[in-house]
């Protein structure tokens, strides 16, 4: 799987540059930008922990790649974005921009894409749609567990530091985009078999990844191992607040849980909170849910002797996803949390 | 049972760095051979944690102990030590959920170590006040399913203005007279004839799917028994202020409803609100925990049912039901 994801942008967008570390590096424009990006519908086997190769679907950066989520795209209010989405597999999809909160229509779409068929979507981001978005593909019901989705960062206009406009501040930002994989429906996906009316996940993946814990194969290779991923891994100093736009493309609901700092907790499915409870759990809803949390990078505080540095994890608490394949404790959607 | 092929695991014992003297002691063992029976006569293996300083069980790990584990309850402020000794047959350690330490004395094993053969001190100094848990952070979901946790509760520092023996449930937060701890986890019989290290060099034993069966209330089958279980259902007199720490210490998701009263929300995650929340259930995932002060005006029996959600369908898996009776 090609695993690090730069976007290509438009000439007229150049500040608008994009996760090459993975962090969601952003310097806010007062004039607004037209974001271009092409993606190509690919597919492909990546192996999981215990050896099983399963078949994906991405929304990939080249049209021999596979890219699972696909790269992120951040913006600001205003921005146009023009999107061109290339269908390189052999039955139809679409690729569209989900709303922000449950129910609410999508922002924008493609449009049925047929079987070697390239369509653009454009779209002017209007202001009061900061926030973050799941696209996907919703030509049916399961082609977003498939692996066809990623992010979406709108920022408010002229914002650096902001979720939305007021909002508590920070200084980095990213996603954590959960999946949940049962194999039974990708490899009937991938044979144009009668796909199943029941699933239960064997793999659970944060931005595609699983850890891979000391002692793994591919332990500490930021490409391979959830932990040490830049785009998850959190890596701060102190007072380094990072904010994370959490996203569930899968089938599941979590439990996200830090160790060493509770989060403060902004929105739940697209809603701003009518306060701020600081969480050290959230619960992620499954169904296309979402939260946005800071995670403050303060010393922990019950340390004695008080300390600034550690090692520490962020892992769902309901531990069935903490595994692969049935076992293998620790090959599961978790990530570290590093106090430089 | 026995150490068997156990991969991926950190076994250590090692000294704790920068230690000191503490202001308490929590000394646990654990053991393996417990059993929980249900209302339906049936009964499941269960695991935890002993009390050896009150004589509980032996650092071999057989035989069996209470379940929940036994609590821990400390002050804010307080320097604290749990000791945890652990047989050379097994691994396990203990992390202090929602508690912050440092790497070294956060219990994952990957991070520091997988307690084995010897006694691991954890070190730390708890700074906020509200409703933890404590559980074995080694081969997570096997051992938390298997009932390797119990209560944590960290009380604030006296107010000098209080009167001696005045109950907050944080510093200047509510008074409360009458405390319920409720730790709602659901059982798949199933997971329960698993060995310590199941899974974790590899093959299917099932860990990605848990089909519960029972549901339960702080160690209390949820069906009848924690209608009337005296260490769960809450009798209290009216003018009383009720504390409930609801703890969510399953895998599924979990809603919890009060049966027509009104709870003010007033922590959650041992963190006070911003402003109390007013509500008559919670939707908690796995690990949270909400402080729920009720106040009772009237008489009655009220009845608290516990639904259990399963994670992908979102269909109702079984309920786990108690009282509060105020006279
Ligand atoms: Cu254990
Ligand atoms: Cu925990």
């Amino acid at each position: 799987m090609e695993r690090r994801s730069f976007i290509k942008l438009g000439g007229a967008s150049l500040a608008s540059a994009v996760l090459g570390s993975g962090l969601l590096s952003w310097v806010p424009r007062s004039e607004a930008a037209t974001i271009s990006k092409t993606f190509y519908i690919t597919g492909g086997t990546i192996t999981m922990p215990d050896g099983v190769g399963v078949y994906f679907k991405g929304f990939s950066n080249s049209a021999t790649g596979l890219n699972v989520p696909a790269a992120s795209i951040i913006c600001q209010e205003g921005d146009t974005l023009s999107i061109t989405v290339v269908n390189k597999l052999a039955v139809t999809h679409n690729f569209v921009i989900g709303g922000l909160k449950p129910g609410d229509p999508v922002l924008a779409s493609t449009g049925d894409i047929a079987s070697g068929a390239t369509k653009t979507l454009t779209y002017t981001i209007p202001t009061g749609k900061a926030g973050s978005y799941l696209f996907y593909d919703n030509k049916t019901t399961y082609n977003v567990f498939l692996g066809l989705h990623g992010g979406l960062a709108i920022m408010p206009a002229g914002k650096s530091n902001q979720l939305y406009s007021g909002s508590p501040t920070f200084v980095k930002q990213q996603f954590w985009i959960f999946n949940d994989i049962d194999p039974a429906l990708n490899s009937a996906v991938q044979s144009n078999a009668v796909v199943p009316t029941t699933f239960t996940p064997r793999y659970f993946t944060i931005n595609g990844l699983t850890s891979l814990p000391p002692g793994a194969a591919g332990h500490g290779d930021p490409t391979r191992d959830a932990l040490y991923d830049t785009r998850t891994r959190l890596a701060g100093f102190v007072g380094d607040r990072t904010l994370v736009r959490m996203l569930s493309a899968g089938m599941c609901s979590h439990a996200v849980h830090a160790h060493a700092n509770h989060f403060e907790w902004l929105t739940d499915r697209g809603t701003v909170r009518s306060s701020v409870w600081k969480k050290d759990t959230l619960y992620l809803r499954n169904k296309l849910g979402k939260i946005d949390a800071i995670f403050p990078f303060e010393a922990p505080p019950d340390a004695y002797p008080p300390t600034t540095h550690g090692h520490f994890p962020m892992h769902l608490h309901d531990e069935m996803s903490q595994t692969a394949g049935g076992g293998m404790y620790q090959f599961g959607s978790m990530t570290e949390i590093e106090f430089l | 049972m026995g150490m068997g092929n156990a991969c991926y695991v950190y076994p250590g014992a090692p000294a704790t760095p920068g230690i000191v003297t503490p202001d308490v002691t929590f000394s646990r063992g654990i053991y393996m051979n417990g059993s929980m029976r249900f209302d339906d006569g049936n009964s499941v293996t269960i695991w935890g944690f002993t009390d050896l300083a009150a004589g509980q069980g032996q650092a071999d790990g057989m035989g069996g102990g209470s379940f929940p584990s036994p609590a821990m309850r400390v002050t804010e402020g307080q320097i604290v030590h749990t000791k945890l000794t652990v047989g050379d047959m097994w691994m396990h350690t203990i992390h202090h959920h929602g508690i912050e330490p440092s790497q070294e004395n956060d219990g994952v094993g990957h991070l520091s170590q997988d307690v084995t053969n010897g006694t691991y001190t954890y070190q730390w100094r708890p700074k906020n006040a509200g409703t933890y848990f404590y559980h074995c952070h080694t081969n997570t979901p096997l051992h938390a399913e298997m009932g390797m946790y119990g209560g944590l509760i960290v009380d604030p520092k006296p107010n000098p203005a209080d009167p001696v023996g005045t109950k907050r449930a944080f510093a200047n937060g509510p008074i409360y007279d009458v405390e319920a701890i409720w730790a709602a986890d659901e059982i798949d019989p199933a997971w329960h004839n698993l060995e310590w290290a199941a899974g974790t060099c590899g093959g299917d034993v099932g860990l990605n799917n848990l089909n519960p069966k029972y549901f339960i209330i702080t160690g209390v089958d949820g069906k009848t028994s924690a209608l009337t279980n005296p260490g769960v259902a809450v009798n209290m007199v009216k003018g009383q202020t009720l504390l409930v720490r609801y703890i969510c210490a399953g895998f599924h998701p979990q809603k919890i409803d009060f049966g027509g009263l009104t709870a003010s929300v007033v922590a959650s995650d041992g963190r006070p609100l911003p402003t109390p929340w007013q509500t008559g259930s919670i939707e908690a995932h796995s690990a949270e925990r909400f402080d729920c002060i009720f106040k009772p005006t009237i008489t009655g029996t009220w009845t608290v049912t516990i639904s259990f959600y399963h994670w992908r369908t979102g269909a109702v898996m079984g309920t786990a039901k108690t009282r509060i009776t105020v006279t």
